[in-house]
């Protein structure tokens, strides 16, 4: 009995192999949901697959629209995505990695910033001698205090660039991914 | 005289908004909107129309769906219910649907 329910169920899940494995779960699921249903009714297993027909024609019931869609072949459709895959591509091998990499990059240098002006700061009030604090500073500038405030300047403008890479990354692969489910390729 | 394709072309163009109607009035889930279905021979359809209607629709954004636990023993069902969308797109509908109504009683002349 639970045999051929699942080889049932099997067939169907097999038949709808174009759609997403979630959405052949689902599918699945409910199905099989209304086949428990009619048996808690005092339905014999028999009737009910009599009733809910071949498996592989419910199945192709499901996939109707989309060979339809599918088969409709049009030049707008396809100069869309050739559009899309163009654009998409070429704005993306650049794009992407620029962006990937200034985020923390930036971000770093953000933060390391007024570091290094602190450090360059406290070593000349107190005299450390850190080694290579003397590298640190920004060129024509002598007084450290003033490089300290600069850096911090640098560091919080730097941060900011770092966070808009970042935000731009997202917003750029949200629109690519929103007009790909546009044009439901 | 076959009025039999006729009337599975009316079946086809009404299904859709008869289904609507139901889950407007409260959520169901398939395997009711099929037995109320069936009560009526003009719109009574299958298990292969029905669910794929409500996929459909679900994809449209005109209903939504959310899995709930049954009663003892019995598998959890797939509920429907209207969204926003789906109560403008009703009410399109139903207003298209007067007209043709009062369309068809003026052109029997009644």
């Amino acid at each position: 009995m639970e045999k051929s329910l699942n080889d049932y169920l099997e067939k169907i899940e097999k038949n709808l192999k174009p759609l997403p494995v979630s959405e052949r779960v689902d599918i699945v699921k409910e199905i099989k949901s209304e086949i428990l249903e009619l048996q808690g009714d005092g339905k014999t297993l028999e009737e009910i697959l009599e009733r809910m027909g071949n498996p592989k024609e419910l199945a192709k019931a499901y996939l109707g629209d989309l060979i339809a869609k599918s088969s409709s072949f049009s030049w707008s459709r396809m100069l869309a995505i050739c559009a899309y895959y163009s654009l998409a591509g070429l704005s993306g091998m650049i794009v992407i990695p620029v962006l990937v990499i200034c985020a923390p990059v930036f971000i770093a240098c953000g933060i390391a910033a007024p570091v290094l002006g602190a450090v360059k700061l406290i070593d000349t009030l107190l005299h450390l001698g850190i080694p290579y604090a003397s590298c640190i500073g920004i060129s024509g500038i002598e007084n450290p205090a003033i490089v300290f405030v600069l850096s911090i300047v640098m560091g919080v403008a730097l941060y900011l660039a770092g966070r808009g890479c970042w935000k731009l990354l997202v917003y750029y692969i949200k629109g690519v991914s929103q007009a790909k489910r546009f044009l439901s390729i | 005289m076959n009025v039999d394709d006729w009337k599975s072309q009316i079946k086809r163009g009404t299904l859709e908004f008869c289904i609507l109607l139901m889950i407007k009035q409260r959520s169901t889930y398939g395997y009711e909107i099929i037995s109320t279905l069936e009560r009526y021979p003009i719109l009574s359809a299958k298990e292969n129309t029905i669910y794929p209607l409500l996929r459909r629709l679900l994809k449209e954004e005109y209903i939504s769906s959310s899995w709930q636990e049954s009663a003892e023993g019995l598998p959890p069902r797939k509920y429907y219910s209207m969204t926003e969308k789906g109560l403008a797109y009703l009410s399109a509908m139903s207003e298209e649907w007067d007209r043709l109504i009062h369309a068809i009683h003026e052109i029997q002349g009644e």
